[in-house]
């Protein structure tokens, strides 16, 4: 019989059932079936209707209850598959891109001044002799000049040059405006060398400037370790030291407490427990005349960083040469 | 420059600084110094002497600095010169003050030493040396040496037999002389070298090195001391030509005092006679042209303080200038040492002050400065908003070297005339300043390829070329990304410009002529110019063969490179919101079969232009070559009303409108 036959099959379906999924999809198939079967039965005589009706009956019980001790079961199943989920399957890759180190730095050290009140301002790479050394006090006779304009300094024609230093923002700059100034120049300067672990002919600088009425070297200090305890996120330590730059006087050396052992010694410091940051001063009035500023009314420092080396040191890079690299493997960490 | 800590301590009385202790000492308050050496019974300490303080070039001067810092007296140990009564030194030589070149020497003194036995010289003198970097060579040139290092004044010796014509010149060098100094090396001179000569021919490199024929050798009975000081101006122009760096030269190009002249040639004597036996002859040749005139400084105890950021009492300030050397005249002024060239204003006194006072002593205070309002470069936020975007998009940032190597002008047929050349590079691969930042950065994808089988990147930076003979730097965009990716890059480039607020850009067929640098990096086909307005900011578009093969890649890169300076100027315009519908759209799409040449922007315009203002978005969702002949196009069309809901009657009024148009041109069909 038709019916006999179909029965079977029917069961095979619900029982045979790997999912819940499949066994929702079965058992609605096997509704319908019933549905057209109890259709079938207007068209047949009353007693064979009658006995039809009473087997598709049963069937359809006896489906239901397969159907729900099926259904059970699989749950059951699901639930111990949930249980167990393996956690360290390798992530799917995202890839979002990435930014360079220097830019990074270079951010939160705009960020920062920002935050302080300073201006961004930028300036040309290639360079003249007045603004790379004559308006900064390295006139052509002075022994600091031929260590930088001979040695250093990259030249193109008509004694054009390729900026050694960021400072030649600062005469640019104020050449144009009258103090009080506050302004911070990130770029890339230029210096010729042997390229190696921490040396480059290419890299990052920021300098600063702020000019105002009574400024001194004790503001500079200020300024400098809210700028560090920022940048670094935590207190930081800074000394000077007297150095000499043609620029500025009084000159110093900026030394921070070493990022990587706090001060301790390590092998970055030197065992000294400091490393140096950068170059700094109060500006010299020779520069300030340059400048068409007056020095007896106006005071204030410069100082300059290396944003190369500030990225060095908060991420730990152990050789500049990666920064110009192109390398992806390198890039795709930051 | 190398000290002996041995050495510095003779010049103190009592208690001295431990090595390592004096090395803080000195770092802290005026010039760097490293961790003290141990060596044979003495430390060697390599103190970083700043270029403005030649005064501390030498022991004694050095030991002077350490005095004010620790406020201890330094003093020279006592000595006597004895001069022979008969021989005097004008019998031996002359040295008219006409035939010194002042334009070369300040000041030029000699003196005659005879019966001299040269032999090696006493341990201790030879120790010292041996610390400070010197190689002992005979108790006459140790001298020499020992007082150069002591006192800061460099000497020179000449065996007076081998001085032809007894008599001694400083001038300039004739072009072709030439000499052979001591370490037996040959210099062709000229006119820009400074030399001391005989009557013939020069017997030394004025102020930088001696001649080896006139040179102390072991027969030598005769010596004349040459102590001189030289102008930096003839130093510094002999070292260009020369190319030639002493330890003589490096003190008389930072300066020498004056006074030292004739003062370090006597101590030389009477060390020579006492330890290589010899006699001096009566008197000293001394040829001086001016005297050091003195100079005075007003002294300022406010300013200083003022500069400083911190109260220092005027007595304390005075202790502290006093200790380094000055003396206080009337009226405030003070007169500033003869040694000290480097002091000329307040700022100078405030320096002095600062670093003996002690920097640690300066606390951090708040300026109080005048309420300004910062007003960023507009560069920093665009390049800024660029860089997020790419990175967002997937992009790496890299940073190149703006120098290239001439291979890789030539390779992209950039000519030499309208870019710059470095004088002096660092090497062959850095010669050329970038026109274009696409060199560096198909370089990077070489380089990457063996690890990376998706390449996105991009960097901003600086291009450099002539332009109408002047040298132009321009701000620039440029990236590249791996594989057969037109329409990809296309995409960035869309949703960068979006982003960025700007509306009416377009891409346009790439046309060559158009490019200053007439790059060969195109594959003129499958590139196009991106376009702002009417004006061209940058081209995207396929690598061509011949420079991917220059690069030895095998894949297909797409690259883009845009003119970050006209980009700006647009991007500064406002963005403003758009307002968008709030109804439901409805969507139907169409396909369309048209020739294989057929641009996709044609038939988008006939759509665009039908469906008016409630046709809001169309996408091209599909497209696929039929035969060769023809391709079908499917489009999805997006109908909006801006103030209801629109009808579906209205859609299919636009959409029969659109078949109408469509089908005008007999070339093309609408599949149903």
């Amino acid at each position: 019989m038709e019916l006999e036959k179909e029965k079977e099959k029917i069961l095979r379906e619900i029982k045979e059932a790997k999912n819940l999924k499949e066994l929702e999809e079965s058992f609605k198939e096997v509704q319908n079936k019933i549905k057209t079967f109890t259709q079938k039965l207007k068209k047949i005589s009353l007693p064979q209707r009658k006995k039809l009706g009473k087997e598709i009956n049963e069937l359809k019980e006896k489906l239901e209850k397969e159907y729900l001790v099926k259904k059970e079961i699989l749950k059951e199943k699901e639930r111990k598959k949930e249980e167990f989920f393996d956690i360290t399957i390798p992530p799917k890759k995202i890839e979002i891109g990435s930014l360079h180190p220097i830019t990074l730095v270079k951010n939160k050290v705009e960020e920062v001044f920002q935050s302080l009140g300073f201006e961004i301002v930028l300036g040309p790479e290639i360079e003249d002799e007045w603004h790379n050394f004559d308006a900064l006090n390295i006139p052509s006779d002075h022994p600091a000049r031929d260590i930088l304009s001979l040695g250093k300094t990259f030249y193109l024609e008509n004694k054009k040059l390729m900026r050694t230093q960021t400072s030649s923002v600062q005469i640019r700059y104020m050449e144009k405006h009258n103090p009080p100034l506050k302004i911070v120049v990130p770029g890339k300067v230029f210096r010729k060398d042997a390229i190696d672990a921490t040396h480059e002919i290419e890299f990052w600088q920021t300098e600063g400037l702020m000019v105002d009425k009574g400024i001194s070297v004790a503001n500079f200090k200020e300024i400098m370790e809210e700028f560090l305890r920022k940048f670094f996120e935590k207190e930081m330590k800074i000394r000077l030291r007297p150095s000499y730059f043609p620029f500025t006087e009084p000159s110093f050396e900026v030394d921070i407490s070493c990022v990587i052992c706090g001060g301790s010694g390590c092998q970055t410091c030197k065992n000294t427990g400091w490393i140096e940051a950068g170059g700094a001063g109060m500006v010299h009035p020779q520069v300030f005349r340059n400048c068409k500023i007056d020095p007896k009314e106006w005071q204030g420092f410069a100082f300059g960083m290396g944003l190369t080396r500030l990225a060095m040191l908060k991420y730990k890079i152990p050789d500049i040469r990666y920064f110009n690299s192109g390398d992806l493997r390198f890039l795709k960490q930051f | 420059m190398n000290f002996s800590y041995n050495l510095l301590k003779s010049f103190f009385k009592k208690s001295f600084p431990k090595p390592k202790e004096l090395a803080e000492i000195l770092t802290m308050k005026a010039f760097e110094c490293e961790e003290p050496q141990k060596v044979e019974g003495d430390f060697l300490l390599n103190i970083d002497v700043l270029p403005n303080r030649p005064d501390c070039y030498s022991h004694f001067g050095m030991a002077k600095e350490i005095s004010a810092i620790i406020r201890k007296k330094a003093k020279l140990a006592k000595w006597k010169l004895k001069e022979e009564k008969k021989a005097k030194v004008e019998d031996f030589i002359k040295i008219k003050p006409q035939n010194v070149d002042s334009s070369i020497c300040k000041r030029y003194c000699a003196r005659v030493i005879f019966d001299v036995k040269v032999q090696e010289s006493p341990k201790w003198l030879k120790d010292y040396l041996t610390v400070c970097g010197f190689l002992p060579i005979n108790n006459v040139v140790d001298i020499t040496n020992f007082v150069m290092v002591l006192l800061g004044q460099p000497l020179h010796a000449f065996d007076f037999e081998k001085i032809e014509g007894e008599e001694i010149k400083v001038r300039w060098a004739k072009k072709g002389e030439k000499i052979l100094t001591l370490d037996e090396e040959v210099f062709e001179l000229d006119e820009k070298v400074g030399v001391i000569a005989d009557k013939e021919k020069p017997i030394a490199i004025a102020g930088i090195k001696g001649g080896k024929d006139s040179g102390i050798s072991e027969k030598t009975e005769i010596v004349v001391i040459e102590s001189a000081n030289f102008e930096k101006s003839a130093i510094l122009s002999a070292k260009r030509k020369l190319d030639l760096i002493t330890e003589a030269s490096k003190r008389f190009e930072h300066g020498v005092s004056l006074s030292l002249t004739p003062f370090a040639l006597d101590f030389a004597a009477f060390l020579i006679q006492k330890f290589a036996k010899g006699k001096i002859a009566k008197g000293k040749i001394d040829v001086l042209f001016e005297k050091e005139k003195k100079r005075v400084i007003k002294f300022d105890p406010q300013k200083i303080c003022e500069i400083l950021g911190v109260k220092i009492s005027e007595n304390q300030q005075l202790e502290i200038l006093k200790s380094l050397g000055f003396k206080k005249l009337k009226d405030n002024f003070l007169e500033i040492p003869e040694f000290r060239g480097d002091v000329v204003e307040i700022e100078d006194l405030a320096e002095e002050v600062g670093r003996i006072y002690g920097y640690e002593r300066i606390k951090g205070s708040s300026p109080k400065t005048t309420l300004t309002f910062p007003e960023n470069d507009i560069q920093i936020l665009w390049e800024r908003e660029i860089k997020d975007i790419f990175k967002s998009m997937g992009f790496t940032e890299v940073i190149n070297y703006s120098f290239l190597p001439e291979k890789a002008i030539s390779a992209f047929g950039i000519p030499f005339e309208k870019i710059n050349k470095i004088k002096n590079p660092a090497s062959f691969e850095f010669e050329f300043l970038r026109p274009t930042l696409l060199y560096r950065i198909l370089e990077n994808v070489k380089k990457n390829l063996p690890f990376y089988s998706e390449i996105k990147i991009f960097e901003i930076g600086n291009v450099f070329f002539k332009e109408n003979g002047k040298v132009v730097e321009r701000n620039t965009l440029s990236g590249a990304i791996l594989g057969d990716k037109f329409f990809e890059l296309k995409g960035y480039l869309d949703t960068l410009l979006s982003k960025l607020g700007i509306l009416d850009f377009w891409f346009d067929f790439y046309q060559p002529k158009f490019d200053i640098l007439n790059l060969k990096v195109w594959n003129k086909i499958k590139s196009s110019e991106i376009k702002i307005g009417q004006e061209r900011v940058g081209v995207l578009g396929e690598v061509s063969k011949e420079i991917l093969e220059h690069f030895k890649i095998q894949v297909p890169v797409f690259a883009f490179e845009i003119n970050l300076e006209k980009l700006m100027k647009i991007m500064e315009k406002e963005q403003e919101f758009q307002p968008y519908s709030f109804y439901p759209a409805i969507l139907r799409d169409i396909s369309i079969i048209c020739p294989q040449k057929t641009l996709v922007d044609e038939i988008m315009q006939i759509l665009e232009n039908c469906g008016g203002e409630n046709l809001v978005d169309v996408d091209l969702i599909d497209i696929y070559d039929i035969d060769d002949e023809r391709k079908s196009l499917t489009f999805r069309l997006s109908f909006q009303h801006k103030e209801r809901a629109i009808e579906p009657k209205e859609v299919d009024e636009l959409m029969e409108k659109i078949f109408k148009e469509i089908e005008k041109n007999p070339y093309f069909e609408i599949r149903k």
